[in-house]
């Protein structure tokens, strides 16, 4: 929707991108953030606010640990040479194993603003696909609210 | 006649031509210095649900096209032009006017990076001998039979990507941040995601901005999934003293 998410970026690249219409992004902010005036103007959405609730899984829970176990217990592992992804992220893993310590970003930013090698533009491989909202935005939600002057 | 007030934009603004919630025309309420982006609502009973905030987005879009927005949080009724007036735009003028100067030619950009399960995993379990070894007991063993382990295995490996995560959201602002203004972490919604933030960023840094984003995306490709939304109203970084 928004013309200058068209205009300003390019489509291709590494990064997904959106106008702020998605139905997740937009309830992210207008349900959290912006400008209040009376607490008492405003509509109740229960609906609404449940559904964003709902997205929001509690991190540290049993059912995140056994499905982080199963997760786990699916991958394979030490058979690096069938993993069966791009060169470049064996590049990467490389780069992030030098400085595990440091987590893998801070190897990112080495070869950003420090170290050479970071003139290999020549891989445009695209990543376009968005990642999954877990919003069920399937789930139509309404409420009652009243609208009243003071 | 209420009227739903979507966001202050400046007093020599005008409406965009969409449609306001219900269909309602879009109308400009203008005070000293601010005005109220608005439309009718019908008196009593409204019902409010996805489309309704559909549009209060969609108009936020549209007046951003024409110049500055304070984005108003979704469900602000009042009760007519007049009540617009003295309660918004005259009690609080002294502070939307100063935002609207602020944050002129100002837009916020929400970064969400997300991992790639599988990716993250394998170097947790490749780093940390002791998850290897739970790993290797549950391993083929059935889900019954390895019940506490298989919860002690998922903890550390949830402590083990919770401990990247900070790391990785860290450096993720760290590179980020010297293009933009401010920055409003937010809370994850899921366990994948690494950050989830939104960048206050001056318009003529866009291109910069964009340049190191999909430079990290670049390095990370394959680790962790980038998504930009936006340019959009700053609604991260707009607030009202006394307000709520």
């Amino acid at each position: 929707m928004s013309a200058l998410a068209g205009n300003r970026f390019p489509r291709s690249g590494y990064v997904a991108r959106s106008s702020s219409s998605g139905l997740a992004e937009v309830l992210d902010v207008l349900l959290d953030k912006g400008l209040v005036i009376d607490i008492f103007l405003r509509v109740s959405l229960v609906g609404i606010e449940l559904l964003t609730v709902d997205a929001r899984i509690v991190i540290a829970s049993v059912d995140t640990y056994l499905r982080f176990a199963e997760a786990v217990n699916r991958l394979d592992i030490g058979e690096s040479s069938s993993e069966g992804l791009p060169d470049l992220i064996e590049d990467m893993t490389q780069n992030g194993a030098q400085s595990k310590t440091k987590g893998v970003l801070e190897g990112a930013k080495e070869s950003l603003f420090g170290s050479s090698g970071n003139n290999d533009n020549d891989n445009d491989d695209d990543d376009d696909s968005s990642s999954r909202s877990r919003s069920r935005s399937s789930s139509r939600s309404r409420s009652r609210s009243s609208s009243r002057g003071r | 006649m209420a009227t739903y007030v979507y966001g202050i934009v400046e007093s020599t603004a005008r409406a965009p031509k969409a449609k306001g919630i219900g269909g309602a025309p879009l109308a400009v309420v203008a005070g000293d210095g601010a005005a109220a982006l608005v439309s009718d609502l019908p008196d009593g009973e409204v019902q409010m649900g996805r489309d309704e905030v559909m549009t209060h987005a969609e108009v936020l879009d549209q007046a951003l096209t024409r110049g500055t927005v304070l984005p108003m949080r979704f469900g602000v009724i009042m009760g007519g032009s007049d009540d617009v007036r003295r309660q918004l735009l005259e009690r609080h003028g002294e502070d939307l006017r100063a935002q609207l100067v602020d944050l002129a030619g100002k837009v916020e950009l929400n970064v969400r990076a997300v991992y790639e399960e599988d990716v993250v995993l394998r170097e947790v379990v490749n780093d940390d001998p002791e998850i290897a070894r739970l790993r290797e007991v549950v391993h083929d063993r059935s889900e019954d039979a390895t019940y506490y382990e298989r919860i002690r295995l998922g903890e550390l490996v949830a402590q083990a990507v919770e401990h990247r995560r900070e790391q990785d959201a860290q450096a993720i602002v760290d590179l980020l941040t010297p293009t933009t203004l401010a920055v409003d972490v937010g809370a994850p919604a899921h366990e994948r995601v690494v950050i989830n933030a939104s960048f206050l960023v001056e318009r003529k840094r866009l291109d910069a901005f964009d340049e190191v984003l999909e430079a990290v995306a670049r390095d990370q490709f394959g680790r962790i999934r980038f998504k930009l939304t936006g340019p959009r109203a700053p609604h991260s970084f707009v607030e009202l003293g006394g307000g709520q």
